[in-house]
Formats: structure tokens, C-alpha cells, sequence
């Protein structure tokens, strides 16, 4: 018997299954109501009858459409943007988007597509974008060229396209963006660069390709936004190619997984007869030379990642002209071996990632007069003292990086020299502040102080004290010792504050007037702390906040909370091990109708009483019946009914004595 | 009756996990070193070899690797999770690629492209103690969604 009764289950439970496989094939996601949705990899034949006919944005990559024609997406006139991505096309007939006159985007990545007819792309009123990528084209003549008069980016990545030349009849006077990345183009002439000098501005990528020669002058007073030969064998062929030339940005980079020639003075020779604003040069290696950058002294930015320099050499000259230098991903030992004074115009300076452990030095930025950021992040940064003497003079300074590196001991006023700073970041380094308590006196115009992970000491009320005009302070993972935010903490000074973040920080109750002065504050995160409901007497002061507070311990709400959490715009409550029993109603009655104020809705669930455990809270409905009114009137009801009985009784009692 | 429903209902709530689609495949296999696979993206399956299963792996070992892109890989970071016998003993998470540092040449590329990668990774030597390891390894992108998804045994005679 009971087998039997196992083996029906299950069936039932494998056919429920099967017809919930089925119904999804038909189901694509409802990104926005009428407008936006998703079919992706649900093995589609067809356009599903179920979408609506004003669907503008449509996701439609991995299902099976081997021919697109007329009738296709015929239904769908205001279409915008769609995503056919390997959905195994092979043929795009005659007027395929005839009638999706507002079409802009087409995307065909990776579609082994065999023929596409002349007016395939006919219809659209002005078709911007069109992917091509690895769609197996071997000439650029496959692309059926009429109304493409309006196209902006057109990416043929990843093809086997052996030349960048356009046909005569491509009208290119739009495109800004056009993509041959890892295709097999060898050669460049003058005949492909003419191709291209309909469009102004044109980004051109080249990723990939193998270039063997670029005809002499093909490049000859021509200007591009943006030129990227990125993994390029020899790059002294692109920067002879180049000459005469104006780009905004030069990409020459390489990769880890790439050889390539190990760059020399004489190879960068070309730089000097072209104009470059930023040039990237990553993960190549360079023959150390005093004259190496000889030629960058008309450069702006320059960017060399992972170039594997310990020491770049002190004598360049004429480099007056560089804002932005990216150092990362090197070995240097000491700061002062980058020789900054060699860049005196310098507003960017990164140094991330470092791979040795990097010695702050002393005074080694102090001829950058002019920088506003620095970056130095990540890179094992370890000073004595900080940071007077390592930042002296950096007195323009705006931003300062210096999360994850060694443990820092703070000195008394420690940015002194750099009193403008706007955002200092020290996220995940350990600060110690025992040589003074007020590190962060007098930087009056600081507004985002990052100090998450920072294992400060939350005891020390004169911690922030200076900072009269910080907006963002993040203090997330720095533990209240004894899990409370008393009343008299260390965020009194730092009144102006819009955005608090204390999420891990190991709290247990909030203290009444704990948020006393913060009248300004906007956003509240205390996710990732043990709050429950009875220790959030705190958020009477707040008025009109985001208040975070996911993964607590908060499982009855107090009904005096609630007209709290009614004036606030935004409240998350999810992970939560909330009470859904009678004794939590009247939360569970405001949560009903203050929705609109919930965010992540989905995740906030029931965790008692264990028949409700994981229960969405919208999907409970309760019914206390016995409430106090309910009892007044139910005791009302017996005593009725007594007083009638007894009544019924003497009436009765009447009658049969009457009778004798 | 509770006998018979047991396995009935743990078959029926195990099953995503029980009866994964992809077969598991051998990545090397060598006489000391045995190296296992299998997909965890219940989209679809890839292909992984290792070029030489020598003990104590060598530094800087070439693999071959082949998988159809779902989403963009403007930034791709790596998690792996080793256990041994059923105990967490490493976890780590390593950036491949990034928007300022695209470290590989496949850093950039697109939802529905097929990637091949032949070559190196920047692995240390390190010897493989006698037994038998698991491992959890997920590349997602910088939205979090899931582009490769592993469990490797790693079988050492």
C-alpha cells in the first residue's frame, strides 16, 4: 500500500515537473511591463505569441532561428534594440526587419550565418548598431551595404577578414566605432585607411591581428579618437605607420598569454613624428635606456601596467607635458623610484598593485606640485609615521587611495600637507591611532572618508573630529566592543553627514538620541549586525532615510516603531529572522501597506513559526480573531446567552407549577 | 510508509544536483596524478586539458580550454575553493581580467563568442600530497553571473 502510494507521488511529482519544463519554454522574463524582455536559452522556434506587440528591447540570444524573413518579427513594429546572439542563423532573407522602422540595434554575434540578402536590413529608419561578431565572414562584402547610411558602431570581431578596406559603396559618414579585433589582417594600405576617411573621429580596433607592414604615409594626416593594435609583435611597425598621424588614444599593450619584442629606444623612435594625447603600453618589457622615453614628451597620459620596472631612470627630460601617469602592477621598492620630478606636471598618479612591498618614502611626490590624485592602493605600503613627510607638499591634492596595504600609524594631524583633500580612502588597512586621536584634524574640506576594515578604535570620541564638511563615512567591520552605539559616540563632530555605513560592525542595540545630531542623514546602513527589535530606539531621529538593515537578528517589530519606520523612504529588512505569529500583527499589518517603502521584498521572509519558516512576509496573511474588542464582545455573547437560559428555565418552571 | 518516502523525497529534492547534465570528463591522466572535471553551469558544458599530469606540478603549466561566452568578459575574476575530505583548506579569488589591467588576450570579449585559450597560467610548483581533492572553481564576471563553473577531483597515487 504505502509503496503504491510512493510510486503515485512521485509520478505526480515528475508529470507537475515536466508540464513546468513545457509552460517555461513559452516564458520569457518581464524585465519592464510592455517594454523590455528576456527570452534567452529557452530553446525558442519562434517569437512567442505572449509578447506583447510593444516590446521595444528584446533579449533573445541562445534559441533557434535557422532563417529570419519578413515575417520573423513582423508583429513587433517598435522594436529598438534586439539580440539574436547564436540563436543558429544561417540565412538573413530579403527584408528580414521590413517593418521594425525604429530598429537601432541588431546584434548577430556568433551565428554561422551562410548568406544575407541585399535588403536584409532594409526597414529601419536609422540602424545604428550592427554586431557581426564571429559570424564566420571572410570579406567585408558580405554585408549587404544599403541604409546602413546611419551606422555608428559596426563590430566584425573575431572573423576571418584579412583587410580593413570598406567598399566604395559602405557609407561611413556616421561610424564612430568599427571593430576588426582578432580577424587575420597582416597588411594596411594607403587604399584601407582612404576607405575609412569618410568618418571623422573613428575608433578603430585592431586587437588581435598579426600586422606585418603598414604601407608608408597610409596614415598621413589622418585623425582617429582611438587606435588599438593591442598584442602586436613588433610595435615599432604601428609607430612607423603612424607617422604624421593625430590619435587620441594609442593602445599598444600586450597580454600575458603573448610574446612580443622587448622594446627598445630606437623602436619607439616613431613617436616623434606623430601626435599621441594617451598612450597605453601594458605587460611589455623594456631595454632600460636613459633615453627610453625620449619621444613621449608631447604625451598626456601614459599608461604602463605591469611593465616590469623596479626603477625608472632618473635623468628623462622633457616630459612637461604628462597629467596622468599609471604606474601599476610593477616592482618598485621605494616610492621615490619612480622619479617623480622627471613628470612635474602631473594631476593622476597611480602606483596600484605593486608587487614588492613598497616603502612610502620621504618626500618623494613633493615636486608634483599640481597633483590632485593618488592612487597607491594594493601595494604594500608601509611607512614609519604617516603621512606628513611622505605627502609633503602635495598641497592641491584631492583624492587620496590608500586601502589595502600595510598597517599605517597615524600622526597627529596627519594630512597637514595636503589640507584640499576631498576623498582619503583606507579601506582594509589597519590604522593604528595611539599617536594622536584626532588624525584627521583639519581636513575641512574632506567629504568621503572611507575606513571600513580599518580596526580603528570606535572608543575614541575624537577620532573624526575636524571634519565639519564630511557627507560619506563608511565604518563598516570596525567592532563596537560592547555592541552598543551609546548616545555620546565618536559621530558627534561629523554632523553634516549624509551617508553612514556600520554594517558588520557587531552591534547589538542602537542607543535613543544615538543619531541625535545627524539631522542630514540620508542613508543608513547597519546590515550584517545582531540589532533586534527592541534595541532600534535610535531611529526616532531619522527622518526621510534609506535604512539598511538586512541580516539582523530583528524578529519582533514594537508597534511604537512603526509610526518611526512610516517616516522613512526606504526600508530593507531582508534576512531577518522575523516573527509572522499574532504577536508581531501589527508590524505585519504595516508591512502590508507600507510596501512601496520596501526594498528587496523577495528576500524578506518569515523564521518563525517554523511552519512559516522562509514564507515571503507578503504572501502571509494572519488572522488574530481574538482581540481585545473580539474577547469584550465574545464574553458580552456567554453572558447573554446565560441570562437568556436562565429565563427560558423560570418560564419553564412557571409553566409546570402553573399546571398544578 | 515515513521508509518509503524518504528516498522518494530526497531523490525529488536532489535532483538538480544528482543527475547534472554533463558528463565528467579526464583533464590528464598520468600513473602518480589523475585530474577530473565536471561542469557546474547547469547551461552547458567546456572543455579542459592539462598538458603534462606530473607530480609535483610544474610552474607555469599550459592548458587548453574551449567554452561559449553567456555574458561579456570586460572583467573576469577567478574563485577557487579546495577541500580535502569534505574540509575547506584554501579559498581565493584572483582577477583576470579587469577594465584598467585586461591581463589576457580573451579580456574583452563577447556574450555568444566561442573562446579557445592555449597557454600558460601563472601557477607555482607545488608537490600533491597522496589522496584524493576537491575543487570548486567559478569564473563570473563583474555582475557576478556565472561564466564557468567546476568541480575538479584531483586524484594523487
Amino acid at each position: 500500500m504505502a509503496g503504491y502510494i510512493s510510486c503515485l507521488l512521485l509520478t505526480s511529482l515528475l508529470t507537475l515537473q515536466y508540464i513546468g519544463a513545457i509552460s517555461a519554454t513559452q516564458m520569457c522574463t518581464e524585465v519592464t511591463v510592455n517594454l523590455t524582455y528576456n527570452c534567452e536559452s529557452l530553446g525558442l522556434e519562434e517569437i512567442p505569441e505572449s509578447l506583447p506587440a510593444t516590446t521595444k528591447f528584446l533579449e533573445f540570444s541562445f534559441n533557434f532561428l535557422p532563417d529570419l524573413q519578413n515575417s520573423t518579427f513582423g508583429r513587433l513594429r517598435d522594436l529598438v534594440y534586439l539580440d539574436l546572439t547564436r540563436c543558429e542563423i544561417n540565412w538573413v532573407h530579403e527584408d528580414a526587419f521590413e517593418n521594425n522602422e525604429d530598429l537601432s540595434t541588431i546584434i548577430l554575434t556568433g551565428n554561422p550565418l551562410i548568406f544575407v540578402a541585399d535588403t536584409a536590413f532594409e526597414g529601419p529608419r536609422a540602424l545604428k548598431h550592427l554586431t557581426l561578431t564571429q559570424t564566420g565572414m571572410t570579406s567585408v562584402t558580405f554585408i549587404p551595404m544599403q541604409n546602413l547610411g546611419n551606422l555608428e558602431t559596426l563590430h566584425l570581431g573575431s572573423n576571418h577578414l584579412s583587410s580593413i578596406q570598406l567598399p566604395s559603396t559602405f557609407p561611413a559618414h556616421n561610424l564612430k566605432v568599427l571593430d576588426f579585433e582578432w580577424n587575420a589582417i597582416h597588411h594596411i594600405t594607403k587604399k584601407d585607411i582612404i576607405s575609412l576617411s569618410q568618418a571623422s573621429n573613428l575608433s578603430l580596433n585592431l586587437k588581435g591581428n598579426n600586422i606585418l607592414d603598414i604601407e608608408n604615409g597610409a596614415f598621413h594626416s589622418t585623425a582617429f579618437q582611438n587606435l588599438n593594435f593591442g598584442g602586436i609583435f613588433d610595435i615599432s611597425i604601428v609607430l612607423k605607420g603612424l607617422q604624421n598621424s593625430t590619435t587620441q588614444t594609442l593602445w599598444l599593450g600586450s597580454f600575458q598569454d603573448i610574446k612580443n619584442l622587448q622594446i627598445s629606444s630606437d623602436m619607439l623612435e616613431g613617436l616623434c613624428n606623430m601626435s599621441v594625447e594617451a598612450l597605453n603600453l601594458q605587460s611589455h618589457h623594456f631595454l632600460m635606456s636613459n633615453t627610453i622615453f625620449q619621444c613621449f614628451t608631447r604625451l598626456q597620459e601614459l599608461d604602463l601596467t605591469q611593465t616590469h620596472w623596479n626603477s625608472l631612470p632618473s635623468g628623462i627630460e622633457g616630459m612637461n607635458q604628462l597629467k596622468k601617469l599609471v604606474l601599476n602592477q610593477n616592482l618598485f621598492d621605494n616610492l621615490c623610484q619612480i622619479s617623480a620630478a622627471s613628470f612635474p606636471s602631473l594631476t593622476h598618479l597611480y602606483v596600484k598593485g605593486n608587487i614588492h612591498k613598497l616603502d612610502f618614502g620621504t618626500g618623494c611626490l613633493e615636486k608634483l606640485k599640481n597633483l590632485l590624485h593618488l592612487d597607491l592602493s594594493n601595494s604594500k605600503v608601509a611607512s614609519d609615521i604617516c603621512c606628513n613627510v611622505q605627502l609633503r607638499n602635495l598641497s592641491h591634492l584631492q583624492h587620496l587611495n590608500l586601502s589595502y596595504n600595510e598597517p599605517q600609524t597615524l600622526q597627529s594631524e596627519a594630512f597637514r600637507e595636503c589640507p584640499q583633500l576631498e576623498l582619503l580612502d583606507f579601506a582594509s588597512t589597519h590604522l593604528h591611532t595611539h599617536a594622536s586621536p584626532s588624525p584627521f584634524q583639519n581636513l575641512h574640506v574632506l567629504q568621503v572618508l572611507n575606513l571600513s576594515n580599518c580596526l580603528v578604535d570606535t572608543r575614541n570620541p575624537q577620532l573624526l573630529e575636524g571634519l565639519q564638511s564630511l557627507r560619506h563615512l563608511d565604518l563598516g567591520g570596525n567592532l563596537f566592543h560592547s555592541g552598543i552605539l551609546t548616545k555620546d559616540n565618536l559621530l558627534h563632530p561629523v554632523d553634516n553627514l549624509q551617508v553612514l555605513i556600520l554594517s558588520s560592525c557587531g552591534l547589538t542595540a542602537l542607543e535613543h538620541q544615538a543619531f541625535g545630531n545627524l539631522g542630514k542623514l540620508r542613508y543608513l546602513d547597519l546590515q550584517h549586525n545582531n540589532l533586534t527589535g527592541s534595541g532600534l530606539d535610535a531611529f526616532s531621529d531619522l527622518k526621510e532615510t534609506y535604512l539598511n538593515l538586512a541580516a539582523n537578528n530583528i524578529r519582533i517589530i514594537p508597534s511604537s516603531l512603526l509610526p518611526v519606520f512610516s517616516q522613512q523612504r526606504i526600508i530593507i529588512l531582508s534576512h531577518n529572522p522575523l516573527d509572522c505569529s499574532c504577536s508581531n500583527i501589527h508590524f505585519l499589518n504595516w508591512y502590508k501597506e507600507n510596501l512601496h517603502k520596501i526594498s528587496d521584498p523577495e528576500e524578506t521572509t518569515c523564521g518563525d513559526p517554523p511552519a512559516l519558516n522562509g514564507v515571503k512576509l507578503t504572501n502571509v496573511t494572519l488572522s488574530c480573531a481574538f482581540s481585545t474588542v473580539g474577547i469584550f464582545f465574545l464574553v458580552l455573547f456567554f453572558l447573554m446567552g446565560i441570562i437568556f437560559l436562565i429565563l427560558l428555565i423560570r418560564r419553564y418552571i412557571i409553566r409546570k407549577y402553573e399546571n398544578i | 510508509m515515513k521508509i518509503f518516502m524518504t528516498p522518494f523525497v530526497a531523490l525529488v529534492l536532489l535532483c538538480p544536483s544528482c543527475s547534472s547534465k554533463w558528463t565528467t570528463h579526464t583533464a590528464c591522466k598520468d600513473d602518480k596524478l589523475e585530474l577530473l572535471y565536471q561542469s557546474c553551469d547547469p547551461l552547458q558544458d567546456f572543455g579542459f586539458s592539462v598538458d603534462h599530469c606530473n607530480n609535483p606540478l610544474s610552474e607555469n603549466i599550459n592548458i587548453r580550454f574551449g567554452i561559449i561566452l553567456r555574458y561579456d568578459i570586460n572583467e573576469l575574476f577567478l574563485d577557487i575553493n579546495l577541500f580535502s575530505m569534505q574540509k575547506s583548506i584554501l579559498s581565493f579569488s584572483y582577477p583576470v581580467c579587469e577594465v584598467d589591467f585586461p591581463k589576457f588576450s580573451f579580456c574583452g570579449r563577447r556574450k555568444g563568442e566561442k573562446i579557445y585559450y592555449a597557454g600558460k597560467i601563472d601557477n607555482p610548483s607545488f608537490p600533491i600530497g597522496k589522496g584524493e581533492y576537491h575543487i570548486l572553481l567559478r569564473l563570473h564576471n563583474e555582475n557576478n553571473f556565472t561564466i564557468t563553473c567546476a568541480n575538479i577531483t584531483v586524484i594523487s597515487y
